[in-house]
């Protein structure tokens, strides 16, 4: 059966028409980029080599508060991290738990809607409202509003304290649960939401064909619905855990002093409250360099190439 | 190439081969409508079965509830006398090939062959899927994915990674709907010689009666959740017993007619005025009003003269297509209307618009329908 495996008759190479129109099209397409590259070098590029040149400079003998002169002082690296190595760690820590926990809640519920209830548009559309509606108030608001929930005299410390699940002076406000139920709170529609569309485009069919060839529901799940839905899985954990990292809000407002402090709290402080812009700049620069390889990492261990 | 290691290992799997595949009472119920009705059923186990239809007349709905995709509303499924209703997909003895083929993206051709293989534990998998894609002719493209590979390659892989398991039956749902006609021809030659060499019951679902025909041992014809008619393929051609499968198999011309005697193994009947006869054993309804039905292309067609045979009817050549190796006419037959024939091109005189004509038949080759079925039944249908 010879059939589909001749190829087509090798053609003679694109004419020389061909090519001019072929590098018309590529310059039409760098001119499209070109306003994103502009804008991206203006407050994205420029910055962050400023903030790179910040991170070096030193204070100057005798010199007031936030005066420095540019210089080329690595040791502000050496200075901050020997300082303030907990809070880094802690909040890649943080940032880790609340991404699987919002993974963990994001998943069932972007998988409820996108393919058990495809068909049923209306409930499907009112529980999409649902999970973006968090975003219709301001983050600030909410997160305050986690402090009312898991304050001493609320409900949920009270009834834990009932069932002996929290010992009688137990709390769970200024505590490092609190920081990370803030955080996976806050960040779960954006675990949930490219999962989501990922998943509303998986074909249903395939689930069947598992269960025709001997595959029981977790079985399909784990080798055809999960390995096929991994694209939206690596969006949603990055666009989580990215920002989870750097955030100083949630640490803020539900963490106390001690041992929730997250290294957005150390760069806020140090730039705003002590004027240490080379300290500041430093720390935020690490997280970057820190995020990116850890990301690089990720990603070439878990990124799928065909479905990305 | 080791085909027939496979054919014998399956012969062995479906050894005391009275794996039939048994549907009995199998109704299933949508919130607003029937889709199979009360169906019984007995598929021979080695048996090329094939349920044709026009689309929503319930056969998808049967083959789904074989695979445990759908549960009947009443009913039972056995496979070899094992009840399966109530059971899940993946705990039948069943593989299907899905209309769009559903070839897991994300897997080589070779894990995808492999992949009911290694659900069940089953040890040297890959080499079993080797040799299952050897059988289709594909083990060179093993490394490939799915979307690497043309429609009627991944049709085949879908074949293949049914036909491993060895299911006691394998359902193929349209498989080669998708494919354009000339690969469609050639599929159908090349599934046929695989379930021959396999030895599995085969179950395919098909709204394409030539495809049906072509590849099937047995064919049951469904219309509105209910099989109309089951046979082997030219019994269903030659002596169809409802309108709707003299109409959807193949063409057929259905009058009117009335029975006017009882002659022994004949019955006399009368067409628009002309006395005919119809064997008995060829008719459903022997009393009252009934219905004729004759193939076009068993229809004599010849010039109205003096010296034309008695006992045929009279008619005149409505339209006529020459296609080379044939020509169809429509003639309009006194008192019937119109009726199709299919003339051999033998090399004689053509018939044109106008012509006078007299058309008549062997009484072998008419059957004889109940006079309350619909002339109309099934023509027209997605079946030609």
């Amino acid at each position: 059966m010879a059939l589909l495996t001749a190829g087509k008759a090798a053609g003679t190479g694109p004419s020389a028409a061909e090519e001019e129109a072929g590098k018309r099209r590529g310059r039409i397409g760098y001119l499209l980029i070109l306003p994103g590259f502009i804008f991206l070098l203006l407050f994205f590029a420029m910055p962050v080599l400023s903030l790179l040149a910040t991170s070096l400079y030193i204070k100057p003998e005798g010199a007031d508060v936030g005066q420095f002169v540019p210089a080329l002082e690595f040791g502000n690296y050496v200075v901050v991290l020997q300082n303030y190595w907990p809070a880094v760690l802690r909040s890649f820590g943080f940032a880790l738990i609340a991404t699987v926990a919002a993974l963990v809640i994001g998943y069932p519920m972007a998988y409820l809607v996108a393919v058990r209830l495809r068909d049923r548009k209306l409930l499907k559309g009112i529980l999409l409202v649902l999970i973006i509606a968090p975003f219709f108030t301001s983050f600030i608001l909410r997160t305050q509003a986690w402090k009312q929930i898991l304050a001493d005299e609320g409900p949920v410390v009270s009834v834990l304290r009932a069932v002996s699940l929290l010992p009688e002076d137990g709390r769970l406000t200024a505590t490092a649960f609190a920081v990370i139920c803030g955080l996976t709170y806050n960040f779960l529609p954006f675990m949930t939401l490219p999962i989501y569309a990922n998943l509303e485009r998986l074909d249903t069919r395939l689930i069947e064909a598992g269960g025709d060839l001997y595959a029981n529901g977790i079985t399909t799940f784990r080798k055809i619905t999960f390995p096929l839905s991994l694209p939206g899985v690596m969006a949603g954990t990055l666009l989580t855990f990215i920002p989870a990292t750097g955030d100083y809000v949630n640490a803020a407002l539900l963490g106390n002093n001690q041992n929730t402090t997250m290294i957005g709290q150390v760069i806020d402080s140090r730039f705003f409250r002590v004027v240490d812009y080379p300290g500041a700049s430093a720390l935020s620069f690490l997280l970057m360099l820190a995020i990116l390889f850890l990301v690089i990492l990720y990603v070439r261990r878990f990124g799928t190439k065909e479905l990305m | 190439m080791s085909t027939t290691e496979l054919s014998r290992e399956s012969g062995a799997a479906a050894q005391g081969s009275g794996a039939d595949l048994v549907l009995s009472g199998v109704t299933k119920r949508f919130t607003e409508f029937t889709a199979v009705d009360n169906l019984d059923l007995v598929i021979p186990s080695g048996s090329f079965f094939a349920l044709l239809g026009p689309s929503g007349c319930g056969k998808t709905t049967t083959l789904r509830m074989i695979a445990g995709l759908e549960q009947p509303t009443a009913g039972s499924i056995s496979i070899g006398g094992k009840d399966i209703t109530g059971t899940s997909p993946y705990q039948r003895p069943v593989n299907t090939v899905f209309q769009n083929y559903a070839l897991f993206p994300h897997m080589s051709v070779l894990d995808n062959v492999a992949f009911g293989l290694k659900r069940r534990k089953i040890r040297d998998a890959e080499a079993q899927a080797k040799e299952a894609l050897e059988l289709v002719e594909l083990a060179h493209l093993a490394a490939r994915r799915p979307a690497q590979l043309s429609g009627g390659q991944q049709q085949r892989v879908a074949l293949a990674r049914a036909v491993v398991n060895r299911p006691a039956v394998l359902l193929l749902d349209e498989p080669l709907g998708a494919l354009d006609m000339k690969l469609r021809r050639q599929m159908q030659v090349e599934l046929k010689k695989i379930q021959t060499e396999v030895g599995l019951t085969f179950v395919h679902v098909t709204h394409d009666q030539e495809e049906a025909m072509t590849m099937a041992d047995t064919v049951a014809v469904m219309n509105h959740g209910q099989v109309e008619q089951m046979g082997p393929p030219q019994e269903l051609y030659e002596l169809p017993r409802t309108a709707f499968v003299a109409n959807f198999l193949g063409k057929s011309n259905l009058m009117q007619a009335t029975v006017t005697g009882d002659a022994g193994e004949y019955l006399q009947i009368d067409v628009a005025g002309n006395s005919l006869t119809l064997l008995k054993e060829r008719a459903t309804d022997h009393t009252g009003k009934i219905l004729v039905g004759i193939r076009p292309e068993k229809l004599r067609m010849e010039a109205d003269t003096a010296a034309a045979a008695p006992g045929s009817i009279r008619g005149v050549v409505l339209d006529a297509s020459f296609t080379g190796a044939s020509t169809e006419y429509l003639v309009d037959a006194e008192g019937i209307g119109t009726v199709g024939v299919f003339a051999q091109n033998h090399g004689g005189a053509l018939f044109n618009d106008g012509d006078r004509v007299r058309l008549a038949w062997d009484p072998e080759h008419a059957f004889g329908l109940s006079g309350s079925e619909d002339r109309e039944a099934g023509a027209g249908e997605d079946g030609l």
